[in-house]
This record gives C-alpha cells, sequence and structure tokens, in this order.
C-alpha cells in the first residue's frame, strides 16, 4: 500500500494505492473518492476480531463507533481520504511498538493494525482532552490527521506542549498536566492555563492550531442554535 | 535569536530559538509548545492604563506573557495565533506601523505596543475605532484568518470593509458605496473603503465575518 | 506520482538584493535574469520531479531565503483495465477544445527557470493571478478597458478605483433556496483597464478553465467569477439526484466562450476519469459535460447506514472531475457546539 499527500498542511487529503488483496482500514465518513470497483464493508471492529467491546470504547474515544474496510481484491485500485476539519495529515510506519494518539486523530491503518483505547487517567478531565486515546499497535502503516500543520518534538528530558495541541505520542513517553513556567498565578494570568508536561524519551507530534481557540474565535457570531 | 514562520499560509506558526537572556513577548495564550526551562511571566503590557486601553480598545488580552531564557543554552518556543491562516514578522527600525485590532500576536522587547483612535471611517468600515501601534526597533509578528498579501500602494486603491490587516502611518481611509445605492445593498459589497496615499498596506484574503456568512445558511 | 516545485514569495526576514543574488548563483543566471524571474512570483521551477527529488529543490531553495511549495502533478487515470488513450484522444472525446489554464508557468526544461512567458498572457481570455493557494486562494483579474466580469456577490475585496460595480439578478429561485445570492455583480473597467481582487467566502483554492464552446457543470456555490460571454444556467438536477447529493440540488450550468473561475471548501484535485470512480457528494466541485452520473451506495446496506458515507456519487464515462478535499456538511457539525444558544443571544 502506498500513501502520498496532497494540499499539505492546510487541507490534506491521502491517496492510498492499494494492490490486489490489500485491505485498508479507515474511520467511517473519511472517504472523498475511489475507483469504483474496491469493494466495501462496514463493521464494528477489525474484519474478523475484536468486537463490540472495543467498538464502544472508541466510540467513548470520541471516535466513530464504525470501521470501513477498502478492499482491492483482483484489481487494483486507490482511496482518497480527507478529515472533518482543515489541517495536516502524518503517516507513521508501526513496527511492533505502540502509538498513543489523540481521539479524533485516527484516520487509517494497514489492516493488520491493531486498534485499542488506552485510559490516560483523570488528568485529561481537567486539560479538556478526550480521557480516552487510541492505542495503535501492530505492524504497518497508521495515517493521522490534525488541526493545524503537525510538527515533531524529540523530547529527551522535558517539554511543554499546551493542551489542545497533542496529535500522537510515543508509549515510552509520559504527561503531567502542570503550570507553564515557575508561578500558577502567572499561567493563569498569562491565559496558558494548565500545559501539558512530557517526561522520558520519545516523539511528541503536536498540532500548530488549537481546534477550541478557532471554535470560539468565530462561533458567538454564528447563528443561534436550538436547545 | 534565530526565528522562522512554518506552515504556510494556512497554518503558520512561529518557531522562536531563543538564546540566553533573550526574551520575547507574545499575546496571551499564544503559546503551543516549549522547552521547558524556559521562564513565562504574566504581565501587564505596557504598565497598567495601556494595557487597559489595550484591553477595551483592541479587544486585546489584559495580560501579555514575557518569555524568557535564563539557562546557559538555546531553547526553542512556539507560538500561534487562535484562527488558521498567514503570520508576517516585521522588522521595525526605529518606525511606526498600524495594525488592526486582534492582528498582534507577538514581539520582541525594543518594540512598543499601543493603542490609536482609529477614526470613524475605520470603524463603520468594519475595522475598528481603534488600531494597534507599534514602533520602535525590533520583530513584531502578526496575522490574520487568511493568506495575507502586501501591496505597495501609491495613490488609491479600493479595499472591501473587514478585509485591511495592517497598513503605514502614509495612508488614510474613505469611505464610499460600492456601487449606486441598490447595488450597493443587493450586491453583498455595502460599503468599501478608498484608500490613499503612499505606503504599504497588508489585506487578508479570508475574514472571519465572511467564515461565518458563509457558514450560516448551512447551518440546521 | 509526479511532483513540482513552486516558488511562492521571499521568506520573512531576507533581503531581495541577496536572494537575487544566491538564486542566479543556483541556477548559473545571470543577476538580471534572475532578478526578473523573482519579479514573477509564484514561480515554477521544476516540474516532473519525484518527491525525493522536489524536496531537494525546496531545501536548497528555503536555504537561500525562498518560499517553495511542493504540488502534486495530477493525471489521476482510475486504475483502467485497459492501457490509457493517448491524452490527445482522451481530451478530445470529453470535451472538444477545452484548455486548462495551469496557474503557474510552464515547464522548465533544465533546472533554469522559465521567465519568459507569463501564465496569463498565454490564455485567450483576460490576465490573472491566483495567490494565497490552495487554502485561502484569491484571483486578481486584470480587467481590458470597457470589458466587463461577472463575480459572485460578496466577494470583491480589492479594486481600481476608476471600476464600476452594477447588479443583476440571475439564476432565480433555485440560488434562493440554497442559501446563495441571486444576485451578481458586474464590474466594468471605464476606459482603462483595471485590477480587480476577488475573495471568496469558503476558506478554499480557486480553479481556471477557459471555455470554448464546451460545457462545465459547477457545484451551486462553486462560482466565483467570469467573463461576460459566458453562460451561466442554473439547473435543477431532479429530486433524486438533488436530494441526496446536498448541497447541488441544483448545479450551473456554465457554457459559451471566455474564462470561468470556480472555487472550493478545502483543496481542489483534478481527476482525469475513464471509467468507473465514486466521489462522495459533499466533495463534488465541478464536472465536464458527457460524464454519467448517478447516486448509488458504497458496500452493503449495513455500509449505507453506518459508514458514515451514506450516498455516494457514482461517475462513468470520460472527463474530468474537480472534487474538494473537505465536506461543508462536516464543518458546520463541528461549529455546532460553538454556537450561542438560543435567547441568550
Amino acid at each position: 500500500m502506498q500513501i502520498e499527500f496532497m494540499h499539505q498542511p492546510g487541507n490534506t487529503a491521502a491517496r492510498i494505492a492499494l494492490r490486489p488483496g490489500e485491505t485498508l482500514t479507515a474511520e467511517a465518513g473519511a472517504m472523498i473518492a475511489m475507483s469504483g470497483h474496491l469493494g466495501v464493508s462496514t463493521s464494528t471492529h477489525k474484519k474478523g476480531k475484536g468486537g463490540l467491546l472495543k467498538a464502544a470504547k472508541r466510540l467513548f474515544a470520541g471516535e466513530s463507533f464504525f470501521l470501513n474496510h477498502f478492499s482491492a481484491e483482483r484489481e487494483a485500485g486507490e482511496v482518497w481520504l480527507g478529515s472533518a476539519l482543515a489541517g495536516d495529515m502524518m503517516q507513521y510506519e508501526l513496527d511492533r511498538q505502540t502509538l498513543i494518539v489523540e481521539s479524533g486523530a485516527f484516520v487509517a491503518c494497514a489492516h493488520q493494525v491493531d486498534i485499542d483505547v488506552g485510559w490516560q487517567g483523570f488528568k485529561n478531565l481537567l486539560s479538556g482532552e478526550s480521557l480516552f486515546w487510541l492505542k495503535l499497535s501492530g505492524q504497518g502503516p497508521v495515517i493521522l490527521n490534525a488541526f493545524g500543520s503537525i510538527y515533531p518534538i524529540e523530547v529527551d528530558g522535558e517539554y511543554i506542549v499546551d493542551t489542545g495541541h497533542i496529535v500522537a505520542f510515543n508509549e515510552t513517553l509520559d504527561f503531567s498536566l502542570t503550570k507553564a513556567g515557575k508561578s500558577w498565578v502567572s499561567s493563569m494570568l498569562g491565559g496558558e492555563g494548565l500545559v501539558c508536561k512530557f517526561r522520558g524519551r520519545g516523539t511528541v507530534w503536536c498540532q500548530s492550531h488549537n481546534p477550541k481557540s478557532f471554535g470560539k474565535s468565530f462561533g458567538s457570531s454564528l447563528k443561534p442554535r436550538r436547545a | 535569536m534565530k526565528s522562522v514562520i512554518k506552515g504556510g499560509d494556512a497554518f503558520a506558526f512561529v518557531e522562536i530559538e531563543l538564546e540566553k537572556d533573550e526574551a520575547v513577548i507574545a499575546e496571551s495564550d499564544a503559546m503551543s509548545s516549549m522547552a521547558a526551562d524556559l521562564d513565562v511571566q504574566a504581565r501587564l503590557n505596557g504598565g497598567f492604563f495601556a494595557a487597559i486601553l489595550r484591553r477595551f480598545l483592541v479587544g486585546e488580552t489584559l495580560f501579555v506573557n514575557y518569555f524568557s531564557n535564563n539557562t546557559v543554552g538555546t531553547k526553542r518556543l512556539t507560538l500561534v495565533q487562535a484562527t488558521p491562516g498567514s503570520v508576517r514578522c516585521l522588522e521595525l527600525k526605529r518606525e511606526t506601523f498600524y495594525l488592526q485590532p486582534g492582528a498582534f500576536l507577538a514581539c520582541t522587547e525594543g518594540v512598543t505596543v499601543g493603542v490609536k483612535f482609529a477614526g470613524f471611517v475605520s470603524w463603520i468600515a468594519r475595522e475598528g475605532l481603534f488600531k494597534t501601534v507599534v514602533s520602535g526597533t525590533g520583530k513584531v509578528w502578526y496575522g490574520a484568518y487568511g493568506a495575507l498579501l502586501e501591496r505597495d500602494l501609491d495613490g488609491e486603491t479600493i479595499v472591501d470593509t473587514s478585509h485591511l490587516v495592517a497598513y503605514s502611518p502614509g495612508i488614510s481611509l474613505k469611505l464610499q458605496l460600492a456601487g449606486g445605492i441598490f447595488s450597493s445593498f443587493f450586491g453583498g459589497e455595502g460599503l468599501v473603503t478608498r484608500v490613499t496615499g503612499k505606503g504599504k498596506i497588508v489585506i487578508q484574503t479570508r475574514s472571519l465575518s465572511g467564515l461565518v456568512s458563509w457558514l450560516n445558511p448551512k447551518l440546521p | 506520482m509526479e511532483y513540482k516545485v513552486q516558488v511562492t514569495r521571499l521568506a520573512d526576514g531576507h533581503a531581495e538584493a541577496q536572494v537575487q543574488t544566491a538564486f542566479a548563483q543556483l541556477f548559473r543566471l545571470d543577476t538580471d535574469k534572475a532578478a526578473k524571474a523573482l519579479s514573477r512570483l509564484p514561480l515554477v521551477i521544476k516540474e516532473k520531479l519525484t518527491a525525493e527529488q522536489a524536496a531537494k529543490y525546496r531545501d536548497r531553495l528555503q536555504a537561500i531565503g525562498l518560499v517553495a511549495e511542493i504540488h502534486p502533478m495530477l493525471v489521476v487515470a482510475p486504475v483502467p483495465s485497459a492501457p490509457p488513450p493517448p491524452p490527445h484522444e482522451v481530451q478530445s472525446a470529453t470535451a472538444p477544445g477545452l484548455q486548462l489554464e495551469p496557474i503557474a508557468a510552464p515547464i522548465a526544461k533544465e533546472a533554469v527557470p522559465e521567465v519568459a512567458s507569463r501564465p496569463a498572457m498565454r490564455s485567450p481570455g483576460m490576465a490573472f493571478k491566483i495567490e494565497g493557494r490552495p487554502d485561502f486562494a484569491f484571483l486578481t483579474v486584470t480587467i481590458p478597458a470597457n470589458e466587463t466580469l461577472k463575480v459572485e456577490a460578496s466577494a470583491m475585496a480589492t479594486m481600481d478605483s476608476h471600476m464600476t460595480m452594477t447588479t443583476k439578478m440571475r439564476g432565480g429561485l433555485g440560488r434562493l433556496l440554497t442559501g446563495e445570492s441571486i444576485f451578481v455583480n458586474e464590474f466594468t473597467a471605464q476606459e482603462a483597464p483595471g485590477d480587480i481582487g476577488i475573495a471568496p467566502a469558503a476558506p478554499g483554492d480557486l480553479a481556471h478553465v477557459y471555455l470554448n464552446g464546451d460545457v462545465i457543470y459547477l457545484q451551486n456555490a462553486a462560482f466565483v467569477a467570469c467573463a461576460g460571454d459566458v453562460n451561466l444556467e442554473t439547473k435543477w438536477q431532479g429530486l433524486v439526484k438533488g436530494f441526496f447529493s446536498g448541497e447541488s440540488l441544483f448545479l450551473i450550468r456554465a457554457s459559451g466562450q471566455g474564462d470561468l473561475w470556480f472555487n472550493s471548501y478545502g483543496g481542489i484535485i483534478e481527476l482525469d476519469l475513464d471509467g468507473d470512480y465514486v466521489v462522495d457528494t459533499g466533495n463534488i466541485v465541478a464536472f465536464t459535460e458527457g460524464l454519467e452520473y448517478r447516486m448509488s451506495k458504497v458496500g452493503g446496506y449495513k455500509s449505507l447506514f453506518f459508514s458514515g458515507e451514506g450516498l455516494v456519487c457514482r461517475f462513468s464515462g470520460k472527463g474530468k472531475v474537480w472534487i474538494q478535499t473537505r465536506a461543508v456538511e462536516a464543518f458546520a457539525s463541528w461549529a455546532h457546539q460553538f454556537r450561542p444558544a438560543k435567547g441568550k443571544g
């Protein structure tokens, strides 16, 4: 399976070329266009594995309950995928390690990659991040999306990322909620509030923009919603 | 200090490398990631009264963050505006430049950020009754929703309301109808700004108010 | 896939003269030529590169203080089972005489950038440039003296002060129902040529086509501007096709002779179709006449209800489809949480 990105980082689309026999698993609703002869099936789980429990957990993680499977059976074909919001995409090759992914960032993966839901503790309640995170493991390519440009930070020691800017990180890293700088008062007055402090050694992928900040910048001018 | 703007016009963000004893001043909540040992202090920008004026007249936040490097190494800091769009860096050398309310993102020490009455023309043109004035010597980062286009003006041009982001002091604004009375009303253009003088103007290719009027008919 | 590298602007904090000198050295040009080349941005430096080569070019350009972008060069045949026919045949079969205008200057044979031709000069239509691509594209058209450009209501952002504007009704009730303006503005350059800058409301890209007697169907919200001689009609799609395709209850049929510009929400991907291809209804921007299309489901009935794709548009035949990388519905449902509650203001 060959993955290419177009229009990075603004409104990125992924083009996945499938060879005969290959299957791509994607988040429900992500398909923009595809070859007409591809087989499409929808399930709550990975084809032939997992089940309702995993799907229910995924729902909690803010992902769709359902997954779509695109397969090129006898003939090669292609699928174009997009995401709900504007922004960048990245590809990560899993090689028997685990990637922790912010809920909502998952777009697609090779069929043999395992999708599970991980618990990052109650700290996420405070940070406004999702309480659950996806755990992608196994072997094969993974496609993630983000709001804004994606940039990696190699952490060796400590590094601060503002809440709302995390896309994914290696399992070798851990984070805690803390203040920016030395003083709590300063962090609150300066509008940074709580930030995530990563510790350990590994990579954290950040999104340049915070979707909530953008939503708040124009949301109040939209027409009122019912109830 | 090294700084680079990444992310293109779509999702621009500023990556700054602060050397020992260097500092940068940024709008509230502009930091998206930084080295854990940078110092951050919330400050009233330009003193209490200036900060109050900025808060109420141009809608900037009361406090700004002062990021300083008190370690011996080089430390990285990433700054971003709330909306998608372009960010530009302005190098001031004892100069003054006007920014629309909300456009200011960050500056280095040596730059003074103030507020000035922009006139009723600017207000009716939905560009704000007041404007942010940056002056002094140093770097200023500013941005807006959409891509930013710089135009050198010598004479006059017409700019639709809520598209002007920044302009130099030699520029003045006047209002006029886009067409006749009927056209100006039904053509959706209404009032436009006649921009005259000699200097630089910066326009944004999209606006949040445009985004809202595009999205509203599509909402349930 | 092949890529092209395009210089869009000077990086911030670089002196123009220095960059020109460095650019001249890099491509073994004399300084005048380099200066001239760089005065006509955006400028395509090289086409038909692999991803790696393109990245190399971009890095070299960035090192000397130029902002460069890599764009894929798309000719996406949807995996035909038979070998594809030669390109000229495809064109003549679908739309005789259709000319697609590349946004930037043409291919440079060697690493030396082509500076002589300016895309707009080669086209039989009006001179234009598009900046801010692909996410916040902005169109500047030079209207010849006493000629007229039709522009979507509210889209004018800047113009020369001698331009006059009149407002015309068009499209009738169909446009009103779909929330689009029923008016278009006509801008006329009185006595002397004049520039107009156009910013569509949607965050996204712009595409240009020079119509030469052929027909293009646009999704209702996609119209931006056209020359005075291009005809625009609103076409009712029929209840079934229209109802399920969301935004496109009506299509705009553009025909005649002259320039046509249309826009998208998100980036535009241009697909050359030959055979069966599926496009999500929310992602269609425009397509050429002659393509057949029908609404269908993907997969089984389970997929119809749970796949999140609902009904899709299945194209067949030969022609071009322009698709957008984002759909408005998804953005609208995300924005819902930020809307004020009714009654509270």
